[in-house]
C-alpha cells in the first residue's frame, strides 16, 4: 500500500507540469518511509518531495527525461544520511489510470536497485501519476523483480482509495 | 447499486464499494463507539478493527447501544456487543475484535483508513492522534463531558477531525501541556464521570457525518477542518471560535522525516504490494 497525502500529490502534480528548457517532461522524488501491515506486505508513506532541478536534466530526444548524473547523486546521498525510501514519479498528462511505458519500465529498473547501494533496509521503487490518479512499482529489499503496487490511498478531502488496479 | 443503499445512492455511484473496501477501526466502544459502530454498519463499511477491554456492567446500560440486561450478569465483551451490532446488520462485515486497550496491539492500526476515538482522557487522545499521523491516517475524535455550574449542570463535548497535514488537535488548542499536566496529577483520582446517551449520539452522528464527507462527499464545500463544539444545554452545535484565529497557520508538530512511519522498520521475507 502506497500512501501519499493530496496537498503533497498536489505539489508534486503542479512541479512536474511546469515546462522546461528542453526536457519534454519533468521527473522528481517522492521521499518516503515505510512500516509493516498486519495483515500482509507494507505500507509506503510519501513525506516529501524532491524535485529535479533544471540544471539536472541531460538533453536527450529519445525520452521524455533523462536524469544526469548529478540528479541521481543528489537522491542517492539524501538517502544515505537519512532513513528513507525513494520513489521516483512522473506524470502522464491525462485522466485515469496511468501505466509506466516500456521506456519508463526499462529506466526505472536500470537505477532504482541503485538505491539500495546506500540504503539496503528500505523499499524504493517508481510512481507515475496522472491528472487524476496514480501506479507504481516497488522494489522491495532483497528481492529483485518489482512488485507492483496494490493500493494507493491519497489522504485528503476527500479520500481516495485504489484499491487493487491491476 | 444495491437496493439496501438506495436511499444513500446520493453519495455516488461508487460509494456501496468505497465502504465496502474500508478499513475503519473504533476505539472505545462505550456511549459514543457503539452509537459510531451501528451508523457504520448502516453504511455498509465493510471492515471493522475494534478496540475496547472492558466488559459491559450495569452503569454501562444507560447509554451502550446493543447492550442488554444478560450481557451485563455474563459480563460480554463491549466488543463481543459491537460485533453482534455490526454482524446484526451486515453479517458479511470483516471484524478484528480486540478486548484490550489499542496501545497493546498498536500495530494494528497502521492499515486503517480513517480511525476514531471515543475515549476519555487528553493522553489517551494524544497518543491515538501521534499513531494517526505516524501512519497518515485521518483522526476523528468524540467527547462529551458533564460540569457543575452553580447548582446546575452543563453538558458539552467537542468532534474534530485531525487530518494529516492540516492543523492537529494542538494546534487547535485542544490538546495543552496544562490540561495533559492536569490530567497526569489527577491520575486515578477522577472517580466515574457522568455520561448520558443522548449527547453521545449527537456527537457520534456528527462525526459519522464527517467521516462521510470525507469518503464520499456529497457537495463540493471540503472542509479539511472540523472542531465542533457541542453545547448540551442550549443543543446547539458550533464551530469552535478557535479555528477563526488559525486561518493560514501549517502544523509543525509532524513535519519530521523522524515522524512518519515505523522508526524501526526492517524488511521482513514476505511481501505483498
Amino acid at each position: 500500500m502506497f500512501k501519499v497525502v493530496d496537498r503533497l500529490l498536489e505539489r508534486v502534480r503542479l512541479d512536474l507540469a511546469r515546462p522546461h528548457e528542453f526536457a519534454a517532461e519533468r521527473v522528481g522524488f517522492l521521499v518516503c518511509r515505510a512500516a509493516s501491515l498486519e495483515r500482509e506486505g507494507i505500507v509506503v508513506l510519501a513525506h516529501d518531495y524532491s524535485p529535479v532541478e533544471d540544471e539536472d536534466y541531460v538533453d536527450d530526444p529519445t525520452v521524455g527525461a533523462m536524469m544526469g548524473p548529478a540528479a541521481i547523486r543528489k537522491a542517492l546521498e539524501f538517502v544515505l544520511n537519512n532513513k528513507a525510501g525513494m520513489f521516483h514519479v512522473h506524470m502522464h498528462d491525462h485522466h485515469g489510470r496511468p501505466r509506466f511505458s516500456r521506456i519508463d519500465a526499462r529506466e526505472s529498473a536500470k537505477f532504482v536497485p541503485d538505491f539500495w547501494n546506500v540504503r539496503p533496509g528500505m523499499p524504493h521503487g517508481a510512481l507515475v501519476v496522472s491528472t487524476d490518479s496514480v501506479w507504481g512499482m516497488c522494489w522491495y529489499p532483497g528481492i529483485s523483480a518489482p512488485v507492483e503496487i496494490s493500493e494507493f490511498v491519497v489522504v485528503g478531502s476527500p479520500m481516495v482509495l485504489v484499491r487493487n488496479p491491476s | 447499486m444495491s437496493e439496501r443503499y438506495a436511499r444513500q445512492s446520493f453519495l455516488g455511484s461508487r460509494s456501496e464499494e468505497i465502504f465496502k473496501s474500508c478499513r475503519v477501526t473504533v476505539i472505545g466502544l462505550g456511549g459514543g463507539g457503539s452509537h459510531i459502530v451501528q451508523q457504520l454498519a448502516h453504511i455498509g463499511i465493510g471492515n471493522f478493527l475494534i478496540f475496547d477491554a472492558d466488559h459491559v456492567e450495569d452503569s454501562n446500560l444507560n447509554r451502550l447501544v446493543g447492550a442488554t440486561h444478560e450481557d451485563v450478569a455474563s459480563k460480554t465483551a463491549k466488543t463481543a456487543v459491537a460485533t453482534r451490532l455490526i454482524n446484526g446488520v451486515n453479517p458479511n462485515t470483516s471484524i478484528v475484535a480486540v478486548p484490550k486497550k489499542w496501545q497493546e496491539s498498536a500495530d494494528l492500526l497502521r492499515g486503517s483508513d480513517v480511525i476514531f476515538g471515543c475515549v476519555d482522557s487528553f493522553s489517551e487522545r494524544q497518543q491515538i492522534e501521534v499513531a494517526a499521523r505516524r501512519y497518515l491516517i485521518p483522526y476523528i475524535d468524540i467527547g462529551m463531558d458533564v460540569h457543575p455550574l452553580e447548582h446546575q449542570f452543563a453538558i458539552s463535548g467537542q468532534v474534530i477531525l485531525s487530518l494529516p497535514g492540516e492543523l492537529c488537535m494542538t494546534c487547535m488548542g485542544f490538546l495543552r501541556e496544562d490540561l495533559l499536566a492536569r490530567e497526569a496529577a489527577n491520575y486515578g483520582a477522577a472517580g466515574s464521570r457522568p455520561q448520558v446517551i443522548w449527547p453521545n449520539g449527537v456527537l457520534a452522528s456528527l462525526a459519522v457525518g464527517i467521516f462521510v464527507q470525507l469518503m464520499t462527499p456529497w457537495h463540493k464545500n471540503h472542509r479539511r477542518v472540523w472542531y465542533l463544539e457541542y453545547d448540551g444545554n442550549s443543543q446547539t452545535v458550533t464551530t469552535s471560535n478557535r479555528l477563526a484565529h488559525l486561518s493560514g497557520v501549517v502544523c509543525n508538530h509532524f513535519s519530521s522525516l523522524e515522524d512518519v512511519g515505523d522508526p524501526f522498520w526492517v524488511p521482513t521475507k514476505v511481501v505483498a504490494g
